[in-house]
């Protein structure tokens, strides 16, 4: 019995294969944000419809629900409706704002005339918010606390209960450290 | 009716690989004749099922029934009949069921050219190979089932992923790659066929090397290949991203050209036995791992298989074969002692040893590379990349040292030798090596990493050169018809080693030296890049059977003359939401210039075109060229029997009795 | 959501039929690097303008992986994403960052994973140093081998073949030479055998 082999196989082999084993369960295309938990960082937006630049400090003092989406984006047009909903039913307390992503305003308009807006929309030009939030595609939404920490990113379209689930917890977060 | 008749032909290539392979291992156990006839029929039979159900899935492909389940999946009534042909392997299901066919290929050739001195080791053999096919047959029948029966046939399918029709270079890569990923199962059954019988005689080490030598110059092709497919589909003009299935398909390369070197030691002073045959063990396994990654979904990469349930099922063989192998190493290795022994000192011997070791940490580097990532997310949940700029670093070191191998390992004698012999040696190729890295400096060469590939290239080509003009030399000065004093194995490692010098420069060249520009322009406007002047003469939105694109034409001109016009394109497919870029590409001897669109606009005629040169890149296809035939010289039979050494496939100027 | 992996695929591999845009002027010079300025500080090296700023431009895409593409680095990337970075990059470059901190920037908020080369801390040391441990250990191994080797088998008792002196020894060459007539015909039964494929 060569004990050299069995050393080789221990050190090597076997925790590779060991390794791949317990990696079956990974999604390569999940990542996690490392802005959660974090400062949002901050935005200078031109509305759709032109007027002053809508920046985040302006909507500090209310949980914000930031949505990056597009008009070619499916799953963005899906959500479009629960988001709508949503920003009627918490509108109030929780500001709801749209980030476009990758498109052009003419399209963004034909969209919103068929469905309709429910909240601001903001043209990301040059794609440098999107880049300040670490936005691999659309759509992701993120949810920042009133005093202005990212609690949660939900990437994929939102559903009724999870948009309320996201905000509910964003509002829990009431100033104070979370760590 | 298709599908049912296919899962039949599948079942039926399952029977026979299990049945096989348990009459091999029985019949090798026993030494038995019977035994034996019946594993060969066993083999005939599991070839000629898979061959029959791979028929069955392209007539399927070709009409279209989309009763079939993999026809209706990538199936479609609207592409040319080669796309539909090359559909066999261009998703999951199908991919297997041609892995199979292609295994069905090699057992079929290599049951055929066994014969009867080979009675003592190749039932291990056999039954290994036919385990392996019973594996693949396996996943046929059950995860990976492509004939199962659509309950309600659509009208048509979405057809092939697009960028897999892009090009008829997708004709060609894939099954060079499954030649040479299949194909090491050959070796590996021989290698454990080694083991098993405890030695590794000069029968069975030519057998051995001659199964290695196969399926290595189909990968070696078929590597190359993938880097030319990128290079002309996907448009961002270099040929290598050092992907994890890139890598998959190079870590067996490596492992398998180091055992084809160290088989020469193992011929020539009977050392280094059980090294070697761990080495193919390793190829192999190193292809099941492959198989894995590019078929699991837990790597990030551009050519994957969408995430599938035949993952878990590969991972459990490689495992298993992986625990086979160690076990049987663990307790047969020692059969296979050294007869001889190496000196130390600087001679081939030695140097072929060194040329082992950076293959060796080569592949390992390679792969640590890509599992690194799956590392730290089990350790640290953290998720991180390992990319081009590590491997490039960490690669393009070892790759020199190889290089510098490639010119002093033929040019030194065989054994330890005296000052006198080995300056000799060693100092005339350095002609060659100054003439190249002159040239390179003349044409504007500054990386020290290029300049050294350049001087050591030369090194290597003229000893490469000097050795394959020796014969011809000789029989010039000669009158008579002696036979040439190297033998076709001499000629055919200098001939590869000379295209692998080729594919060198080829690649450092151009990884260094190019120029790209991107630039935005409307109709009629020019710029200039390298000796060349474009100018965007407009675009045109043509219609083909199975797609729409938008084609936009440049005029190339160079001194003002006007060389040709380029179409690079966009190309609209009706199952994808997103169009699918074709580069234009112009080759000559010493450059590519190369035209990607970044963006076109028919109506307002505007183009956002990125354009390379690239130089020397048609040098690495060409390389890759001279090493396959290099290899395929190795591979012919000999014309007659030579009379000193009696050993047909080659005289091989090494003369070591059988070392039993 | 299993339509993402493809949908980016084809993002990245596909190009979008786009008017050409022009990225809007405005009022503030270079956005991207105020934006940076409140993570990661003032800039810490020399403005760059020019052909040094394209190169390094390039040069630092290449450490940056397109977050929606299939491991292109942004410099090679056709897609929008990878080209709004890009141009994120050289207005870094250009206003004086360091390629450490334009590369950190990425990393805050896109995580770690957009590094395409590693960074040198922690763990990851385990992946720069690996290949040259693998070569230290290779070259030791080696060395045991030859060194066993040499002393395993006593000078003189390891002829090959091709030698063909033969022992000063009369009795001893005598034996040598019908032991090696006995091997040659051995050798000859075998071609027969070898000489089949």
């Amino acid at each position: 019995m060569n004990r050299k082999v069995f050393v080789i196989g221990l050190i090597v082999a076997l925790p590779l294969v060991a390794l791949l084993f317990a990696s079956l369960s990974r999604d390569p295309t999940r990542i996690e944000s490392p802005l959660i938990g974090r400062p949002a960082p901050a935005f200078r937006l031109a509305p759709l419809d032109g007027g002053a630049p809508l920046t985040l400090d302006s909507l500090r003092g209310r949980v914000i629900v930031l949505n990056f989406w597009a008009t070619w984006c499916v799953p963005c047009v899906e959500e479009h409706a629960a988001l709508a909903q949503a920003a009627q039913q918490f509108g109030r307390e929780t500001a709801f704002l749209g980030v476009v992503y990758e498109d052009s305003a003419p399209e963004v308009r034909t969209f919103l005339g068929r469905s309709g807006a429910a909240y601001p929309m903001v043209m990301d030009e040059g794609g440098r918010t999107a880049i300040a939030y670490g936005v691999y595609g659309v759509p992701e939404t993120f949810f920042i606390s009133a005093d202005g920490v990212i609690v949660d990113k939900h990437v994929g379209p939102l559903t009724p209960e999870r948009l309320s689930q996201l905000i509910a917890r964003a509002k829990a977060r009431a100033g104070g450290g979370r760590s | 009716m298709t599908a049912a008749l296919g899962r039949y032909l599948i079942l039926l290539s399952l029977l026979a690989a299990t049945a096989g392979a348990l009459v091999a291992f029985a019949s090798a156990a026993r030494r038995n004749d019977t035994g034996w006839r019946w594993t060969r029929r066993l083999a005939y039979a599991y070839a000629a099922a898979i061959a029959a159900a791979n028929a069955m899935m392209i007539w399927a492909l070709l009409r279209p029934d989309f009763s079939v389940g993999y026809v209706a999946t990538v199936g479609s009534r609207s592409v040319p009949k080669w796309v539909a042909v090359v559909s066999l392997w261009s998703s999951l299901e199908g991919s297997i069921l041609f892995w199979g066919f292609v295994l069905g290929v090699y057992l079929a050739a290599a049951t055929w050219r066994s014969h009867a001195s080979q009675a003592e080791y190749l039932p291990w053999a056999s039954g290994v190979w036919l385990s392996t096919a019973a594996f693949f047959s396996l996943l046929l029948a059950g995860p990976a089932q492509p004939f199962a029966t659509v309950p309600f046939p659509p009208s048509d399918g979405p057809g092939p992923n697009a960028l897999l029709q892009n090009h008829v270079l997708m004709a060609v890569h894939p099954p060079f790659l499954y030649a040479g990923y299949v194909g090491i199962t050959i070796p590996f059954g021989l290698a454990v066929a080694a083991l098993f019988a405890g030695r590794l005689g000069a029968g069975l080490l030519r057998t051995l090397r001659i199964w290695l030598l196969v399926p290595w110059t189909f990968l070696t092709v078929a590597i190359v290949l993938g880097g030319w497919w990128a290079y002309e589909v996907l448009g961002w003009g270099g040929y290598w991203a050092w992907d994890p299935v890139e890598n998959a398909s190079l870590l067996p390369w490596l492992t398998a050209t180091a055992a084809l070197h160290s088989a020469l030691l193992v011929e020539r002073r009977a050392v280094l036995k059980g090294w070697t045959v761990s080495l193919v063990i390793a190829s192999f396994l190193l292809t099941i791992l492959g198989t894995f990654m590019t078929r699991s979904g837990v790597f990030n990469s551009v050519h994957a298989f969408t995430q599938s349930p035949i993952g878990p099922a590969i991972l459990a063989f490689l495992a298993l074969a992986t625990v086979f192998s160690l076990v049987l190493l663990a307790w047969r290795i020692d059969a296979l002692a050294p007869e001889g022994r190496l000196e130390p000192g600087l001679s081939r011997d030695t140097l072929l040893l060194l040329g082992n070791l950076l293959l060796i940490v080569f592949a390992f580097t390679v792969l640590i590379g890509t599992v690194f990532p799956l590392i730290v997310d089990a350790v640290r949940h953290q998720q991180m990349s390992v990319g081009r700029p590590y491997f490039d670093r960490m690669v393009v070191p070892l790759g020199v040292g190889l290089l510098i191998l490639k010119g002093l390992g033929p040019a030194l004698p065989w054994r330890r030798s005296s000052k006198p012999t080995l300056l000799g040696a060693l100092l005339w190729p350095l002609v060659g090596a100054v003439l190249a890295a002159g040239v390179g400096l003349a044409a504007g060469a500054r990386n020290a990493w290029t300049l050294l590939t350049l001087f050591f290239a030369g090194y290597a080509a003229q000893v490469a050169l000097r050795e394959l003009w020796r014969p011809v030399s000789q029989r010039l000065s000669r009158a008579s018809a002696e036979r040439p004093r190297i033998g076709r194995r001499r000629v055919a490692a200098h001939v590869v080693h000379l295209g692998a010098v080729v594919v060198f420069v080829g690649v450092a060249v151009s990884s260094t030296m190019g120029v790209s520009k991107e630039v935005a322009l409307s109709k009629g406007e020019s710029f200039a890049i390298g000796h060349y002047t474009l100018t965007f003469a407009g675009a045109d939105v043509v219609s083909e059977a199975h797609r729409e694109a938008v084609v936009a034409r440049v005029d190339v001109a160079q001194d003002g003359r006007r060389l040709a016009t380029m179409a690079p394109r966009m190309n609209y497919y009706a199952s994808q939401q997103n169009p699918v870029g074709t580069p234009a590409v112009r080759s000559n001897v010493f450059e590519d210039l190369y035209l990607s669109l970044l963006n076109v606009d028919p109506s307002r005629q505007t183009l956002g075109l990125h354009a390379l040169v690239n130089p020397m890149v048609g040098w690495i296809w060409a390389g890759m060229i001279v090493m396959a035939l290099g290899a395929g010289v190795a591979l012919l039979p000999a014309r007659r029997p030579l009379p000193d050494n009696g050993r047909a496939g080659g005289a091989s100027d090494a003369d070591v009795p059988d070392a039993r | 959501m299993r339509l993402r992996p493809l949908a980016l695929l084809l993002l990245c591999a596909g190009l979008r039929v786009a008017a050409a845009q022009d990225a809007p002027a405005t009022s503030e010079a270079a956005p991207g690097a105020w934006t940076a300025a409140e993570v990661l500080g003032a800039p810490r090296g020399v403005a760059l303008s020019g052909a040094t700023l394209d190169a390094e431009t390039k040069r630092v895409g290449s450490l940056l992986r397109c977050p929606v593409c299939q491991g292109l680095s942004i410099a090679d990337s056709p897609a929008d994403t990878a080209v709004n970075m890009l141009r994120q990059v050289r207005e870094m470059l250009a206003a004086g960052y360091t390629e450490q901190q334009v590369v950190a920037y990425f990393e805050h908020s896109y995580g770690a994973f957009v590094r395409l080369e590693p960074a040198m801390n922690g763990i990851n040391w385990t992946l720069w140093l690996a290949p040259f441990a693998a070569v230290v250990v290779g070259g030791l191994v080696i060395v045991a081998f030859l060194r066993r080797s040499r002393g395993a088998a006593p000078a003189g008792s390891h002829e090959d073949a091709s030698s063909t002196a033969l022992p000063a020894d009369p009795q001893l060459a005598e034996y040598v030479r019908r032991v090696r007539a006995l091997a040659a015909a051995k050798q000859g039964e075998r071609r027969e055998e070898t000489r089949k494929p």
